[in-house]
Protein backbone atom coordinates (compact mmCIF):
# COMPACT_ATOMS: atom_id res chain seq x y z
CA UNK A 1 0.00 0.00 0.00
CA UNK A 2 2.45 2.60 1.01
CA UNK A 3 4.61 1.57 -2.65
CA UNK A 4 1.23 2.53 -4.40
CA UNK A 5 1.24 5.71 -2.55
CA UNK A 6 4.75 6.66 -3.19
CA UNK A 7 3.93 5.74 -6.95
CA UNK A 8 0.75 7.46 -7.38
CA UNK A 9 2.91 10.76 -5.87
CA UNK A 10 5.44 10.15 -7.76
CA UNK A 11 3.31 10.08 -10.77
CA UNK A 12 1.56 13.11 -9.88
CA UNK A 13 5.23 15.16 -9.56
CA UNK A 14 6.27 13.88 -13.15
CA UNK A 15 3.26 14.91 -14.53
CA UNK A 16 2.84 18.12 -12.81
CA UNK A 17 6.97 18.54 -14.24
CA UNK A 18 6.58 17.41 -17.68
CA UNK A 19 2.96 20.05 -17.92
CA UNK A 20 4.99 22.53 -16.66
CA UNK A 21 7.49 21.85 -19.33
CA UNK A 22 5.69 21.92 -22.17
CA UNK A 23 3.27 24.80 -21.31
CA UNK A 24 5.87 26.88 -21.12
CA UNK A 25 5.60 27.12 -25.28
CA UNK A 26 1.68 27.99 -25.15
CA UNK A 27 1.36 28.47 -28.58
CA UNK A 28 2.87 25.68 -29.37
CA UNK A 29 1.25 23.13 -26.91
CA UNK A 30 -1.75 24.81 -28.71
CA UNK A 31 -0.94 24.28 -32.56
CA UNK A 32 -0.24 20.70 -30.87
CA UNK A 33 -3.47 20.18 -29.31
CA UNK A 34 -5.38 21.34 -32.77
CA UNK A 35 -3.56 19.25 -34.58
CA UNK A 36 -4.29 16.06 -32.79
CA UNK A 37 -7.85 17.18 -32.71
CA UNK A 38 -8.29 17.76 -36.64
CA UNK A 39 -6.85 13.96 -36.64
CA UNK A 40 -9.85 12.61 -34.60
CA UNK A 41 -11.97 14.91 -36.02
CA UNK A 42 -11.04 13.50 -39.39
CA UNK A 43 -11.23 10.02 -38.10
CA UNK A 44 -15.04 10.34 -36.58
CA UNK A 45 -16.05 12.10 -39.73
CA UNK A 46 -15.57 8.98 -41.33
CA UNK A 47 -18.14 7.24 -38.61
CA UNK A 48 -20.47 10.03 -39.10
CA UNK A 49 -20.44 10.01 -42.87
CA UNK A 50 -21.56 6.66 -42.61
CA UNK A 51 -23.47 5.84 -40.53
CA UNK A 52 -25.88 8.96 -40.34
CA UNK A 53 -26.47 7.88 -43.84
CA UNK A 54 -26.93 4.21 -43.29
CA UNK A 55 -28.33 4.65 -39.49
CA UNK A 56 -28.16 0.54 -38.44
CA UNK A 57 -25.48 -1.44 -38.55
CA UNK A 58 -25.89 -5.06 -37.59
CA UNK A 59 -28.58 -3.83 -35.07
CA UNK A 60 -27.27 -1.06 -33.73
CA UNK A 61 -28.58 2.31 -33.74
CA UNK A 62 -26.63 5.53 -34.92
CA UNK A 63 -26.19 7.05 -31.29
CA UNK A 64 -25.39 3.64 -29.95
CA UNK A 65 -22.27 3.26 -32.68
CA UNK A 66 -21.23 6.97 -31.50
CA UNK A 67 -21.78 5.75 -28.22
CA UNK A 68 -19.12 3.13 -28.94
CA UNK A 69 -16.82 5.17 -31.23
CA UNK A 70 -16.83 8.20 -28.91
CA UNK A 71 -15.99 5.69 -25.82
CA UNK A 72 -13.74 3.87 -27.65
CA UNK A 73 -11.49 7.52 -27.36
CA UNK A 74 -11.30 7.54 -24.00
CA UNK A 75 -9.31 4.36 -23.33
CA UNK A 76 -7.20 4.92 -26.88
CA UNK A 77 -6.44 8.58 -25.44
CA UNK A 78 -5.68 7.81 -21.99
CA UNK A 79 -2.84 4.98 -23.71
CA UNK A 80 -1.83 7.93 -26.14
CA UNK A 81 -1.05 10.28 -22.72
CA UNK A 82 1.16 7.57 -21.51
CA UNK A 83 2.37 5.36 -24.21
CA UNK A 84 5.16 7.67 -26.13
CA UNK A 85 7.92 6.12 -24.79
CA UNK A 86 7.11 2.19 -25.62
CA UNK A 87 7.19 3.30 -29.53
CA UNK A 88 11.09 4.22 -29.62
CA UNK A 89 12.13 2.23 -26.83
CA UNK A 90 14.78 0.26 -27.75
CA UNK A 91 16.55 3.04 -29.85
CA UNK A 92 15.99 5.66 -27.33
CA UNK A 93 16.83 3.15 -23.71
CA UNK A 94 18.01 -0.07 -25.04
CA UNK A 95 20.68 1.47 -27.98
CA UNK A 96 21.32 4.77 -26.85
CA UNK A 97 21.81 3.45 -22.95
CA UNK A 98 19.68 5.21 -21.51
CA UNK A 99 18.04 2.13 -19.71
CA UNK A 100 21.17 2.26 -17.18
CA UNK A 101 20.31 5.62 -15.88
CA UNK A 102 16.66 4.46 -15.28
CA UNK A 103 17.93 1.19 -13.68
CA UNK A 104 19.94 3.14 -11.20
CA UNK A 105 16.94 4.62 -9.69
CA UNK A 106 14.84 3.00 -6.30
CA UNK A 107 11.27 3.11 -9.05
CA UNK A 108 9.79 0.59 -11.06
CA UNK A 109 11.65 0.76 -14.29
CA UNK A 110 8.31 0.22 -16.61
CA UNK A 111 7.26 3.16 -14.99
CA UNK A 112 9.96 5.18 -15.14
CA UNK A 113 9.97 4.54 -18.95
CA UNK A 114 6.09 4.96 -19.31
CA UNK A 115 6.15 8.27 -17.02
CA UNK A 116 9.20 9.74 -18.32
CA UNK A 117 7.13 11.89 -21.22
CA UNK A 118 3.89 12.47 -22.16
CA UNK A 119 1.62 13.03 -24.82
CA UNK A 120 -0.17 15.55 -23.35
CA UNK A 121 -2.15 16.92 -26.42
CA UNK A 122 -3.94 13.30 -26.72
CA UNK A 123 -6.10 14.47 -23.72
CA UNK A 124 -8.24 16.06 -25.89
CA UNK A 125 -9.09 12.58 -27.57
CA UNK A 126 -10.55 11.77 -23.87
CA UNK A 127 -12.57 15.00 -23.93
CA UNK A 128 -13.81 14.60 -27.42
CA UNK A 129 -14.86 10.96 -26.62
CA UNK A 130 -16.86 12.69 -23.55
CA UNK A 131 -18.41 15.17 -25.52
CA UNK A 132 -19.56 12.38 -28.32
CA UNK A 133 -20.97 10.24 -25.09
CA UNK A 134 -23.01 12.84 -24.00
CA UNK A 135 -24.48 13.82 -27.81
CA UNK A 136 -25.33 9.87 -27.73
CA UNK A 137 -26.87 9.97 -24.52
CA UNK A 138 -29.09 12.82 -25.15
CA UNK A 139 -30.27 10.91 -27.80
CA UNK A 140 -30.89 7.34 -26.58
CA UNK A 141 -33.77 6.62 -24.69
CA UNK A 142 -32.78 4.54 -21.56
CA UNK A 143 -28.92 4.41 -21.04
CA UNK A 144 -28.14 2.52 -17.73
CA UNK A 145 -26.85 5.66 -14.90
CA UNK A 146 -24.84 2.90 -13.38
CA UNK A 147 -23.61 1.94 -17.02
CA UNK A 148 -22.49 5.57 -17.39
CA UNK A 149 -21.14 5.79 -13.69
CA UNK A 150 -19.13 3.31 -14.53
CA UNK A 151 -17.65 4.33 -17.87
CA UNK A 152 -14.81 6.17 -16.80
CA UNK A 153 -13.15 3.26 -14.31
CA UNK A 154 -13.54 1.19 -17.07
CA UNK A 155 -12.22 3.74 -19.39
CA UNK A 156 -8.98 3.31 -17.12
CA UNK A 157 -9.13 -0.48 -16.82
CA UNK A 158 -9.15 -0.06 -21.01
CA UNK A 159 -6.26 2.03 -21.12
CA UNK A 160 -4.56 -0.80 -18.79
CA UNK A 161 -5.26 -3.43 -21.25
CA UNK A 162 -4.03 -1.59 -23.85
CA UNK A 163 -0.98 -0.38 -22.25
CA UNK A 164 -0.26 -4.06 -21.00
CA UNK A 165 -0.81 -5.49 -24.83
CA UNK A 166 1.64 -2.71 -26.05
CA UNK A 167 4.29 -3.04 -23.08
CA UNK A 168 4.57 -6.62 -23.67
CA UNK A 169 5.38 -6.39 -27.09
CA UNK A 170 7.99 -3.82 -26.04
CA UNK A 171 9.53 -6.40 -23.20
CA UNK A 172 10.25 -8.14 -26.45
CA UNK A 173 13.20 -6.64 -27.45
CA UNK A 174 14.90 -7.61 -24.45
CA UNK A 175 15.56 -10.86 -26.49
CA UNK A 176 14.65 -9.71 -29.86
CA UNK A 177 17.88 -7.88 -31.77
CA UNK A 178 15.59 -6.93 -34.44
CA UNK A 179 13.62 -4.20 -33.17
CA UNK A 180 10.85 -3.96 -36.10
CA UNK A 181 8.45 -5.64 -33.85
CA UNK A 182 5.10 -6.36 -34.20
CA UNK A 183 3.61 -3.24 -32.69
CA UNK A 184 2.14 -1.60 -36.31
CA UNK A 185 -0.10 -4.33 -36.58
CA UNK A 186 -1.61 -4.74 -33.13
CA UNK A 187 -1.81 -0.96 -33.61
CA UNK A 188 -3.71 -1.13 -35.95
CA UNK A 189 -6.08 -4.25 -34.85
CA UNK A 190 -7.18 -1.62 -32.17
CA UNK A 191 -9.85 0.01 -35.36
CA UNK A 192 -12.01 -2.98 -34.76
CA UNK A 193 -12.78 -1.98 -31.36
CA UNK A 194 -14.33 0.70 -32.18
CA UNK A 195 -17.33 -0.78 -34.16
CA UNK A 196 -19.94 -3.03 -32.61
CA UNK A 197 -18.13 -6.42 -32.19
CA UNK A 198 -21.02 -8.50 -33.81
CA UNK A 199 -19.93 -7.57 -37.26
CA UNK A 200 -17.04 -9.59 -37.37
CA UNK A 201 -16.72 -13.77 -37.70
CA UNK A 202 -15.94 -15.87 -35.16
CA UNK A 203 -12.36 -15.35 -35.85
CA UNK A 204 -11.89 -11.95 -35.10
CA UNK A 205 -14.49 -12.25 -32.16
CA UNK A 206 -12.39 -14.69 -30.73
CA UNK A 207 -8.53 -12.86 -31.33
CA UNK A 208 -10.44 -9.44 -29.95
CA UNK A 209 -11.41 -11.46 -26.88
CA UNK A 210 -8.42 -13.63 -25.91
CA UNK A 211 -4.78 -13.00 -27.48
CA UNK A 212 -5.18 -9.56 -28.37
CA UNK A 213 -8.45 -8.43 -26.01
CA UNK A 214 -8.94 -4.86 -27.39
CA UNK A 215 -12.58 -5.88 -27.20
CA UNK A 216 -12.25 -5.35 -23.52
CA UNK A 217 -10.46 -2.29 -23.86
CA UNK A 218 -13.36 -0.82 -26.08
CA UNK A 219 -16.28 -2.40 -26.60
CA UNK A 220 -17.42 -4.77 -23.75
CA UNK A 221 -16.88 -1.61 -21.61
CA UNK A 222 -20.25 -0.05 -23.28
CA UNK A 223 -22.33 -3.22 -22.53
CA UNK A 224 -23.63 -2.08 -18.99
CA UNK A 225 -24.76 1.47 -20.52
CA UNK A 226 -26.23 0.56 -23.50
CA UNK A 227 -28.20 -2.69 -22.28
CA UNK A 228 -26.71 -5.54 -24.06
CA UNK A 229 -27.69 -8.12 -21.56
CA UNK A 230 -25.85 -10.73 -23.83
CA UNK A 231 -21.96 -9.17 -23.62
CA UNK A 232 -22.83 -8.53 -19.51
CA UNK A 233 -20.48 -11.00 -18.08
CA UNK A 234 -17.60 -9.72 -20.51
CA UNK A 235 -18.49 -6.46 -18.93
CA UNK A 236 -17.67 -7.84 -15.52
CA UNK A 237 -14.70 -9.41 -16.76
CA UNK A 238 -12.92 -6.14 -18.20
CA UNK A 239 -10.78 -5.76 -14.66
CA UNK A 240 -10.42 -9.10 -14.17
CA UNK A 241 -8.82 -9.41 -17.88
CA UNK A 242 -6.88 -5.94 -17.19
CA UNK A 243 -5.72 -6.77 -14.15
CA UNK A 244 -4.46 -10.28 -15.58
CA UNK A 245 -2.84 -8.56 -18.55
CA UNK A 246 -0.65 -5.96 -16.33
CA UNK A 247 0.71 -8.45 -13.85
CA UNK A 248 1.61 -10.36 -17.69
CA UNK A 249 3.26 -7.16 -18.30
CA UNK A 250 5.01 -6.64 -15.38
CA UNK A 251 6.15 -10.08 -15.45
CA UNK A 252 7.37 -10.35 -18.57
CA UNK A 253 9.89 -6.60 -17.80
CA UNK A 254 11.17 -7.96 -14.52
CA UNK A 255 12.19 -11.32 -15.96
CA UNK A 256 13.31 -8.89 -19.26
CA UNK A 257 15.22 -6.68 -17.17
CA UNK A 258 17.04 -9.69 -15.38
CA UNK A 259 18.44 -10.54 -18.81
CA UNK A 260 19.47 -6.70 -19.77
CA UNK A 261 22.85 -6.22 -20.20
CA UNK A 262 24.12 -2.71 -21.01
CA UNK A 263 25.78 -1.64 -24.06
CA UNK A 264 28.29 -0.46 -21.65
CA UNK A 265 27.80 3.18 -23.36
CA UNK B 1 19.22 17.60 -76.10
CA UNK B 2 18.40 13.72 -74.89
CA UNK B 3 21.46 13.34 -73.70
CA UNK B 4 21.68 16.25 -71.80
CA UNK B 5 18.66 15.37 -70.12
CA UNK B 6 19.36 11.93 -69.37
CA UNK B 7 22.92 13.09 -68.25
CA UNK B 8 20.97 15.25 -65.80
CA UNK B 9 18.89 12.89 -64.85
CA UNK B 10 21.89 10.57 -63.43
CA UNK B 11 22.25 11.51 -59.91
CA UNK B 12 18.47 11.56 -59.39
CA UNK B 13 19.04 7.94 -60.51
CA UNK B 14 21.54 7.24 -58.26
CA UNK B 15 19.96 8.81 -55.21
CA UNK B 16 16.79 6.68 -56.29
CA UNK B 17 18.93 3.37 -56.19
CA UNK B 18 20.53 4.04 -53.21
CA UNK B 19 17.05 4.81 -51.33
CA UNK B 20 15.97 0.89 -52.52
CA UNK B 21 19.33 -0.59 -51.21
CA UNK B 22 18.79 1.53 -47.74
CA UNK B 23 15.08 0.07 -47.33
CA UNK B 24 16.65 -3.53 -48.16
CA UNK B 25 18.67 -3.47 -44.81
CA UNK B 26 15.03 -3.33 -43.24
CA UNK B 27 13.29 -6.21 -45.42
CA UNK B 28 11.71 -7.72 -41.98
CA UNK B 29 9.43 -4.52 -41.45
CA UNK B 30 7.93 -4.87 -44.81
CA UNK B 31 6.78 -8.07 -43.58
CA UNK B 32 5.20 -6.67 -40.72
CA UNK B 33 3.75 -4.10 -43.20
CA UNK B 34 2.10 -6.45 -44.61
CA UNK B 35 -0.17 -7.58 -41.88
CA UNK B 36 -0.91 -3.75 -40.87
CA UNK B 37 -2.30 -3.23 -44.29
CA UNK B 38 -4.51 -6.32 -44.73
CA UNK B 39 -5.91 -5.91 -40.96
CA UNK B 40 -6.63 -1.96 -42.25
CA UNK B 41 -8.65 -3.45 -45.89
CA UNK B 42 -9.55 -6.05 -43.02
CA UNK B 43 -11.89 -4.20 -40.63
CA UNK B 44 -13.57 -2.45 -43.76
CA UNK B 45 -14.57 -5.40 -45.29
CA UNK B 46 -16.38 -6.30 -42.15
CA UNK B 47 -17.70 -2.65 -41.97
CA UNK B 48 -19.05 -2.34 -45.45
CA UNK B 49 -20.45 -6.06 -45.25
CA UNK B 50 -22.51 -5.34 -42.14
CA UNK B 51 -23.66 -1.55 -43.95
CA UNK B 52 -24.95 -3.80 -47.52
CA UNK B 53 -25.85 -6.85 -45.45
CA UNK B 54 -28.87 -3.73 -43.61
CA UNK B 55 -29.62 -3.23 -47.45
CA UNK B 56 -29.77 -6.84 -48.62
CA UNK B 57 -28.89 -8.89 -51.10
CA UNK B 58 -27.87 -7.18 -54.27
CA UNK B 59 -28.22 -3.45 -52.82
CA UNK B 60 -25.60 -0.27 -53.97
CA UNK B 61 -24.42 2.42 -51.73
CA UNK B 62 -23.33 5.49 -53.11
CA UNK B 63 -23.32 4.19 -56.61
CA UNK B 64 -21.46 1.03 -55.60
CA UNK B 65 -22.39 -2.61 -55.57
CA UNK B 66 -20.60 -4.62 -51.96
CA UNK B 67 -18.13 -6.76 -54.75
CA UNK B 68 -17.34 -3.14 -56.08
CA UNK B 69 -16.62 -1.56 -52.72
CA UNK B 70 -14.71 -4.36 -51.31
CA UNK B 71 -12.43 -3.78 -54.54
CA UNK B 72 -12.42 0.22 -53.92
CA UNK B 73 -11.11 -1.00 -50.34
CA UNK B 74 -8.23 -3.32 -51.88
CA UNK B 75 -7.07 -1.59 -54.82
CA UNK B 76 -7.04 1.64 -52.16
CA UNK B 77 -4.55 -0.21 -49.50
CA UNK B 78 -2.82 -1.86 -52.27
CA UNK B 79 -2.19 1.79 -53.43
CA UNK B 80 -1.47 3.23 -50.50
CA UNK B 81 1.25 0.77 -49.39
CA UNK B 82 2.49 1.97 -53.14
CA UNK B 83 2.49 6.20 -52.77
CA UNK B 84 3.41 6.31 -48.93
CA UNK B 85 6.84 7.89 -48.69
CA UNK B 86 7.77 9.58 -45.26
CA UNK B 87 9.66 12.91 -47.24
CA UNK B 88 7.89 14.96 -45.18
CA UNK B 89 9.20 13.72 -41.85
CA UNK B 90 12.75 12.88 -43.60
CA UNK B 91 12.83 16.96 -44.51
CA UNK B 92 11.64 18.09 -41.83
CA UNK B 93 14.46 15.94 -39.29
CA UNK B 94 17.03 17.14 -41.94
CA UNK B 95 16.25 20.80 -41.29
CA UNK B 96 15.60 20.27 -37.46
CA UNK B 97 19.33 18.39 -36.65
CA UNK B 98 21.18 20.66 -39.22
CA UNK B 99 22.36 17.91 -41.61
CA UNK B 100 20.48 19.78 -44.13
CA UNK B 101 23.90 21.56 -45.03
CA UNK B 102 24.59 18.12 -45.97
CA UNK B 103 22.47 17.94 -48.39
CA UNK B 104 22.93 21.74 -49.76
CA UNK B 105 26.60 21.25 -50.84
CA UNK B 106 25.12 18.64 -53.13
CA UNK B 107 25.23 19.94 -56.67
CA UNK B 108 21.47 18.68 -57.20
CA UNK B 109 18.16 19.82 -56.65
CA UNK B 110 17.00 19.10 -53.20
CA UNK B 111 13.11 18.83 -54.34
CA UNK B 112 14.01 16.78 -57.24
CA UNK B 113 16.44 14.68 -54.89
CA UNK B 114 13.81 14.33 -52.22
CA UNK B 115 11.09 13.08 -55.10
CA UNK B 116 13.66 10.45 -56.93
CA UNK B 117 14.48 9.13 -53.02
CA UNK B 118 10.98 8.68 -52.55
CA UNK B 119 10.35 7.17 -55.81
CA UNK B 120 13.15 4.46 -55.16
CA UNK B 121 11.32 3.76 -52.31
CA UNK B 122 7.92 3.54 -53.92
CA UNK B 123 9.82 1.51 -56.85
CA UNK B 124 11.19 -1.54 -53.56
CA UNK B 125 7.43 -1.15 -52.24
CA UNK B 126 5.94 -2.09 -55.21
CA UNK B 127 7.60 -5.54 -55.38
CA UNK B 128 7.83 -6.73 -51.70
CA UNK B 129 4.75 -5.16 -50.61
CA UNK B 130 2.18 -3.82 -53.00
CA UNK B 131 2.09 -7.15 -54.84
CA UNK B 132 2.15 -9.16 -52.10
CA UNK B 133 -0.65 -7.20 -50.23
CA UNK B 134 -2.62 -7.04 -53.43
CA UNK B 135 -2.50 -10.94 -54.01
CA UNK B 136 -3.38 -11.13 -50.41
CA UNK B 137 -6.05 -9.62 -50.62
CA UNK B 138 -7.12 -11.23 -53.66
CA UNK B 139 -6.85 -14.56 -51.99
CA UNK B 140 -8.41 -13.62 -48.78
CA UNK B 141 -11.50 -11.28 -50.69
CA UNK B 142 -13.16 -11.32 -53.68
CA UNK B 143 -11.68 -8.82 -55.19
CA UNK B 144 -12.83 -7.88 -59.13
CA UNK B 145 -10.18 -7.89 -61.82
CA UNK B 146 -10.02 -4.14 -63.73
CA UNK B 147 -13.19 -4.21 -65.64
CA UNK B 148 -10.92 -3.86 -68.64
CA UNK B 149 -6.87 -3.89 -69.84
CA UNK B 150 -7.70 0.10 -70.49
CA UNK B 151 -9.09 0.43 -67.16
CA UNK B 152 -5.80 -1.58 -65.48
CA UNK B 153 -3.45 0.60 -67.39
CA UNK B 154 -4.98 4.27 -66.82
CA UNK B 155 -5.05 2.86 -62.83
CA UNK B 156 -1.41 2.10 -63.45
CA UNK B 157 -0.58 5.51 -64.39
CA UNK B 158 -2.99 7.03 -62.53
CA UNK B 159 -1.37 4.85 -59.74
CA UNK B 160 2.20 6.17 -60.28
CA UNK B 161 0.82 9.81 -60.49
CA UNK B 162 -0.78 9.15 -57.08
CA UNK B 163 2.50 8.32 -55.91
CA UNK B 164 4.38 11.90 -57.20
CA UNK B 165 1.42 13.60 -55.89
CA UNK B 166 1.73 12.58 -52.58
CA UNK B 167 5.62 13.23 -52.61
CA UNK B 168 5.04 16.91 -53.96
CA UNK B 169 2.47 17.16 -51.29
CA UNK B 170 5.10 15.48 -47.93
CA UNK B 171 7.73 17.94 -49.27
CA UNK B 172 5.53 20.70 -48.84
CA UNK B 173 4.43 19.44 -45.48
CA UNK B 174 7.64 19.28 -44.46
CA UNK B 175 8.40 22.77 -44.50
CA UNK B 176 5.74 23.92 -43.48
CA UNK B 177 5.53 21.45 -40.50
CA UNK B 178 9.49 22.76 -39.47
CA UNK B 179 7.75 25.76 -38.11
CA UNK B 180 6.47 23.55 -35.26
CA UNK B 181 8.41 21.93 -32.53
CA UNK B 182 5.27 19.18 -32.56
CA UNK B 183 6.64 17.69 -36.21
CA UNK B 184 5.59 14.12 -35.26
CA UNK B 185 2.39 15.02 -33.99
CA UNK B 186 1.85 17.65 -37.01
CA UNK B 187 2.47 14.52 -39.51
CA UNK B 188 0.19 11.85 -37.63
CA UNK B 189 -2.48 14.54 -38.11
CA UNK B 190 -1.70 14.62 -41.75
CA UNK B 191 -2.38 11.14 -42.03
CA UNK B 192 -5.65 10.88 -40.58
CA UNK B 193 -6.98 13.93 -42.36
CA UNK B 194 -5.52 12.33 -45.46
CA UNK B 195 -6.73 9.25 -44.94
CA UNK B 196 -10.19 11.03 -44.57
CA UNK B 197 -9.66 13.73 -47.92
CA UNK B 198 -8.36 11.22 -50.20
CA UNK B 199 -11.19 8.56 -50.66
CA UNK B 200 -9.03 5.75 -49.24
CA UNK B 201 -11.87 5.08 -46.67
CA UNK B 202 -14.64 6.12 -47.76
CA UNK B 203 -15.02 7.06 -51.73
CA UNK B 204 -16.63 10.86 -52.58
CA UNK B 205 -19.49 9.44 -53.48
CA UNK B 206 -20.80 9.50 -49.75
CA UNK B 207 -19.74 12.69 -48.72
CA UNK B 208 -22.58 15.36 -48.54
CA UNK B 209 -23.29 17.09 -51.24
CA UNK B 210 -21.96 20.59 -50.27
CA UNK B 211 -18.29 19.02 -49.26
CA UNK B 212 -17.89 16.88 -52.25
CA UNK B 213 -18.07 20.26 -54.37
CA UNK B 214 -15.04 21.52 -52.46
CA UNK B 215 -13.54 18.16 -51.95
CA UNK B 216 -13.20 18.02 -55.99
CA UNK B 217 -11.42 21.21 -56.17
CA UNK B 218 -8.74 20.14 -53.98
CA UNK B 219 -5.77 17.64 -54.66
CA UNK B 220 -6.07 15.17 -52.52
CA UNK B 221 -8.89 12.68 -54.18
CA UNK B 222 -6.41 11.95 -56.47
CA UNK B 223 -4.74 9.88 -54.46
CA UNK B 224 -7.23 7.02 -53.68
CA UNK B 225 -10.59 7.82 -55.53
CA UNK B 226 -9.16 8.72 -58.67
CA UNK B 227 -7.33 5.72 -59.42
CA UNK B 228 -10.08 3.39 -57.55
CA UNK B 229 -12.90 4.42 -60.21
CA UNK B 230 -10.20 4.25 -62.92
CA UNK B 231 -10.05 0.43 -62.17
CA UNK B 232 -13.81 -0.11 -61.45
CA UNK B 233 -14.93 1.45 -64.96
CA UNK B 234 -16.63 4.13 -63.21
CA UNK B 235 -14.79 6.77 -65.18
CA UNK B 236 -13.86 5.74 -68.40
CA UNK B 237 -13.57 7.93 -71.69
CA UNK B 238 -13.75 11.79 -71.39
CA UNK B 239 -14.35 11.29 -67.62
CA UNK B 240 -11.47 9.49 -66.99
CA UNK B 241 -9.16 11.94 -69.32
CA UNK B 242 -10.50 14.57 -67.19
CA UNK B 243 -9.64 12.83 -63.83
CA UNK B 244 -6.09 11.84 -64.59
CA UNK B 245 -5.50 15.35 -66.30
CA UNK B 246 -6.46 17.19 -62.98
CA UNK B 247 -4.12 14.80 -61.25
CA UNK B 248 -1.30 15.29 -62.97
CA UNK B 249 -2.04 19.60 -63.66
CA UNK B 250 -2.12 19.00 -59.78
CA UNK B 251 1.08 17.16 -59.43
CA UNK B 252 2.82 20.01 -61.77
CA UNK B 253 1.12 22.74 -59.14
CA UNK B 254 2.20 21.00 -55.97
CA UNK B 255 5.83 20.62 -56.83
CA UNK B 256 5.68 24.61 -57.90
CA UNK B 257 4.30 25.19 -54.37
CA UNK B 258 7.10 23.27 -52.93
CA UNK B 259 9.76 25.00 -54.88
CA UNK B 260 8.20 28.10 -53.30
CA UNK B 261 8.14 26.76 -50.05
CA UNK B 262 11.22 25.35 -50.08
CA UNK B 263 12.80 28.81 -50.79
CA UNK B 264 11.73 30.74 -48.48
CA UNK B 265 12.59 27.60 -46.10
CA UNK B 266 16.44 27.91 -47.45
CA UNK B 267 17.03 31.71 -47.41
CA UNK B 268 16.03 31.71 -43.87
CA UNK B 269 18.68 28.47 -43.27
CA UNK B 270 21.30 30.24 -44.56
CA UNK B 271 20.53 33.41 -42.23
CA UNK B 272 20.78 31.52 -39.41
CA UNK B 273 24.01 30.09 -40.59
CA UNK B 274 22.73 26.36 -40.56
Amino acid sequence: MRRVRFHARLLALYFAQYAKARLAYRADFAAAVLASFLGTAASFSVVLLLFSRFPHLAGWTYPEIVFLYGFSLLPYGLFSVVSSNLWDFADRYLVEGRFDRILLRPVSPLFQVLFESFRLESLQEVATGAVAIGWAVSRLPDVSPLGLALLPLWAVFGAVIYVSVFGLLTAASFWVEDRVGLAPPVFNLMSFGRYPITIYDLKVKLLLSTVIPFAFASFYPTALALGRGEFLPYFWAVPLVAVAFALLNVALWRRGIARYGSTGS
Amino acid sequence: MLATALSSARPYLAFARTSFLNILAYRARYFVGILTYFFNATVWYYIWRALFHEKGEGATLGGFTFPQMLTYVATGWALRSFYFNEVDRDIASQVREGRLAMTLIKPVDVQAMTLSQALGESAFRLVLFTVPIGLLLVLVYPVLPPVSPAALALYLLSGLLSALLVGAINFCVGLVAIRTTSILGVLRAKYLVLELLSGLLVPVAFFPEPVRKVLVWLPFLHMNDTPGRLWLGLATGADAARSLGLQAAWVVALLALGRLLWRATARRIEVQGG
